[in-house]
């Protein structure tokens, strides 16, 4: 199907589909690239549901850890520190820790403070607000893209999105494209030239239309990945694709809503997320060296366990950093401990840093984003701080 | 009565239904609120044709299921036949609508059914969802929402959906003995997503998680579990409520009638007919409205249908994937279930497939909220591909024997453009005309 297409675009653009069958996609997950200068590489993945940080990477060295996650904290992990454990269906990820390209900041949280929502908590941390509401900056984009805009050279004609959904955290003013596998053209060229006339002339219809149309005149016969793969074939593609001119790629990464049954929820995403960071660092190969993959989540979840083995919505959360050009081995920021008196209102963990440093430093020391621009524009509000010095 | 068996008008029509039937020209003029309104009254002889299998009936066959003890629920053949009562559930979302008289009633329907959500891909109540849209959402379209939201509050398809099946006061009989406790989900969404948005704190929803512990409802109907009850008083909104069904219902009761509720309702009724970022006086009015009215919904349509908006030709929104399906089967006279048609491979138009590439998986929104009500959640290149992808199709079917002109002025009248009537004729083929036309941007708006 795909080599047939190919094949017709050779012959002639006329052939040329849109409107033809979009071969569905397994994933519903939207992957967006950017094209800049230099051998850096920043992907940023979007956990969606609020992923249990403390339940990931857990603080087994607190007195008060143990008896707030009875259930939850039955199965021993591979320690990391003599203070943090694994969650155990994340072993696969010691190597990474072992070879200190891994770490995770824990206690961390996105300015929103006054619910829970994971709506508002996700769009506020693809937007960057710095509003304790989650009301969004006046552009409603996405931080990349504000990002993207202060990056003189990045350029967009490699950008791409696979699956049905926007991402806000790429959405916005710089220009980004989208790539999706078609098949063949039903309409005769005329048909195609009249549909083209009808859907340019409408200011709504136009841009969509346009990115359907430049894409698969450029698009080279990739595949969606599918199946129980699904996964390690998103991080091989991604991969792929930041081999290529693509330097910051972002996908969204969900089902970390772990209200009841958690355990057996979070077997299934640990695995999945191993999956992907294998997949990165085995498809980028030399240029893993120069890459920092770094998983965020809208907010982390309360301390305590539920009375169905799982976690209600709560505040600090954790982020997630690998690749070689990550300086880790390490559990970054300030441990805010889990004793009935330092829970943030007796219930979650308590944020001892704003998340958007993160990617701020990871801007700053990667693309050379200066701080005015970075404090002001991409993160409004943001403290950057001394250099935490995660990168290398 | 009057205008129980007019035809709407076109604008009516298209903004307010799913767009003219084949071979039911649009009455004349413009928008009448009452014809439109009189469509709540009127006698629907579809009622008869799309009686789905109520609550009941499906309640028993799981109860059957459960008697019979089979391992695999899947597979039995309770299993095998709430399967199949659940793929003509999803196929009547697009036919009932398809050939339906009374569109507004129709709309309404979808309308609340998405407000107050229900899907199937996080929990496996899709064999539940179709008693939710006829039971607690369809009877209460033209009645008080107070009486709408204790409807779905209530219903099985929303308790296990919002894993309100899962939470136990921690302090009841059962809670104390096994060491189980609350899940807030459906406290939360009830007052963020079904009613409130706004103005409630985390202890609210706390609270309102131990009101709510121990909701039932099996064969018997809807009850309280007092085993698994929070015992006490919950201070909610500053308010405080005992325990039982009449405390729930006072809750209930209580939040509908919060402004920040009808401030909420009347944002998503605007946005929904009339634009992405609805006239600020609109919504004022609305919520003025619903206030006024005890939560009564027939005065907000009414001061809806009596705006300036409503009559604007200029059509601003989107039509959801299946507000679009639906629309182009309208035009041309099918269901969207014929078989065996020679015009296209498959020899179906598949519209629970076709909408699913179109980014509305029928009974699976993703999310708690629902569907975009936006432009935006419509718009990527691959859903609008897939939506070519159907225009294709349906003209296909049925294009070698249509007139695309005719259909053209039939479908928008004098809101097709110029350049789409010219694009229309100009096709070198019959059926590329029509597929033109309902791939246009023209008729994907309302």
């Amino acid at each position: 199907m795909v080599a047939k297409l190919t094949g017709d675009l050779l012959l002639s653009r006329r052939a040329f589909l849109i409107g033809c069958s979009v071969a569905a996609s397994p994933l519903l997950t939207p992957v967006t690239f950017a094209a800049v200068p230099g051998d850096n590489r920043l992907v940023v993945i979007v956990l969606r549901g609020a992923m249990d940080g403390i339940d990931v990477v857990r603080p087994t060295g607190d007195a008060a850890y143990a008896s707030l996650r009875p259930t939850l904290a039955a199965a021993q992990g591979p320690a990391l520190t003599d203070f943090f454990t694994l969650h155990p269906d994340a072993a696969g990820l010691m190597p990474l820790w072992t070879a200190g390209e891994l770490g995770f900041a824990h206690a961390v949280a996105t300015p929103y403070r006054s619910g829970r929502s994971h709506f508002i908590g996700q769009d506020a941390l693809e937007n960057g607000t710095g509003t304790s509401d989650g009301n969004l900056t006046p552009g409603h984009d996405g931080w990349l893209n504000r990002a993207l805009s202060l990056m003189p050279a990045a350029r967009a004609d490699t950008a791409v999105s696979v699956g049905q959904q926007r991402l806000l955290i790429l959405d916005g003013a710089h220009q980004t494209d989208h790539w999706f596998p078609v098949s063949e053209s039903p309409l005769s060229a005329q048909g195609l030239d009249l549909l083209n006339a009808v859907n340019a002339a409408d200011p709504l219809f136009a841009e969509p239309y346009a990115q359907a149309q430049s894409l698969a005149r450029s698009m080279n016969g990739e595949q969606a990945p599918k199946g129980g793969q699904a996964y390690a074939q998103l991080g091989s593609y991604v991969a792929e694709r930041l081999t290529g001119p693509s330097r910051i790629a972002s996908f969204s990464f969900g089902g970390w809503d772990t209200h009841h049954n958690q355990a057996k929820t979070m077997t299934d995403q640990l695995t999945a997320l191993t999956q992907v960071l294998v997949a990165l660092k085995t498809g980028l190969a030399r240029a893993w060296g120069t890459t920092l993959v770094l998983a965020m989540t809208e907010f982390g979840r309360t301390a305590r366990e539920n009375g169905t083995q799982g976690t209600d919505h709560g505040t600090g959360g954790m982020a997630i950093l690998s690749g070689g050009a990550l300086k880790g081995g390490r559990v970054f920021g300030a441990w805010p401990g889990l004793s009935e008196a330092n829970l943030l209102a007796n219930r979650d963990v308590m944020p001892t840093a704003d998340v958007r440093s993160y990617p701020g430093w990871a801007l700053r020391m990667m693309f050379g984003l200066n701080a005015t621009g970075l404090q002001s524009s991409v993160f409004p509000g943001l403290d950057l701080g001394p250099n935490p010095g995660f990168l290398l | 009565m009057r205008y129980a068996l007019d035809a709407p008008s076109l604008i009516e029509d298209i903004r307010f239904g799913y767009g003219p039937k084949a071979g039911t020209p649009p009455s004349p003029g413009g928008l009448d609120p009452d014809r439109l309104l009189a469509q709540l009254t009127a006698p629907d002889p579809a009622a008869e044709v799309w009686n789905r299998p109520p609550l009941a009936d499906r309640l028993a066959l799981i109860v059957q299921s459960k008697a019979d003890n089979t391992p695999d629920t899947a597979n039995s053949t309770v299993g095998r036949q709430l399967k199949t009562i659940e793929q003509a559930d999803i196929a009547s979302f697009v036919a009932r609508p398809a050939v339906a008289d009374l569109g507004f009633v129709e709309r309404l329907v979808n309308l609340w059914a998405n407000r107050v959500t229900v899907a199937s891909p996080l929990q496996k109540i899709g064999h539940f969802i179709q008693s939710f849209r006829d039971e607690a959402i369809r009877p209460n379209i033209a009645g008080r929402y107070a009486d709408l939201l204790q409807a779905t509050l209530w219903h099985p398809a929303m308790q296990i959906y919002l894993t309100q099946t899962d939470s136990i006061g921690p302090n009841s009989p059962y809670g104390l003995r096994k060491g189980k406790g609350l899940n807030e989900n459906l406290a939360r969404e009830f007052l963020e997503l079904h009613a409130m948005g706004h103005g409630y704190s985390q202890a609210d929803v706390t609270e309102l998680a131990k009101l709510l512990a121990g909701m039932a409802y099996d064969q018997s109907g809807p009850h309280l579990n007092r085993q698994r009850a929070e015992p006490g008083t919950k201070t909610i909104l500053g308010a405080r409520y005992g325990e039982g069904m009449s405390e729930i219902a006072r809750l209930v009761e209580t939040v509908a009638h919060r402004p920040e509720t009808a401030d909420a309702v009347a944002y998503f009724i605007a946005r929904h007919f009339i634009a992405d970022v609805p006239p600020p006086d609109l919504v004022q009015a609305l919520s003025a409205s619903y206030l006024a009215h005890d939560t009564q919904l027939v005065p907000m349509y009414r001061t809806l249908l009596q705006h300036p908006a409503a009559a604007d030709p200029t059509r601003a929104k989107v039509r959801s994937p299946q507000e679009y399906a639906v629309a182009s089967l309208r035009l041309m006279g099918l269901s969207g279930q014929e078989q065996d048609l020679p015009a296209i491979a498959k020899g179906s138009l598949r519209p629970r497939e076709a909408l699913t590439a179109m980014g509305q998986p029928p009974f699976k929104a993703l999310r708690p909220d629902g569907w975009p009500e936006v432009a935006a959640g419509w718009m990527t290149p691959p859903m609008l591909a897939a939506r070519i992808d159907w225009a294709v199709d349906v003209a296909r079917v049925t294009g070698d024997r249509a007139d695309p002109v005719a259909l053209t002025d039939f479908a928008l009248g004098e809101m097709a453009t110029p350049l789409l009537r010219r694009a229309v004729a100009g096709a070198e083929q019959r059926w590329e005309g029509l597929a033109v036309l309902i791939a246009s941007p023209d008729f994907s708006r309302r």
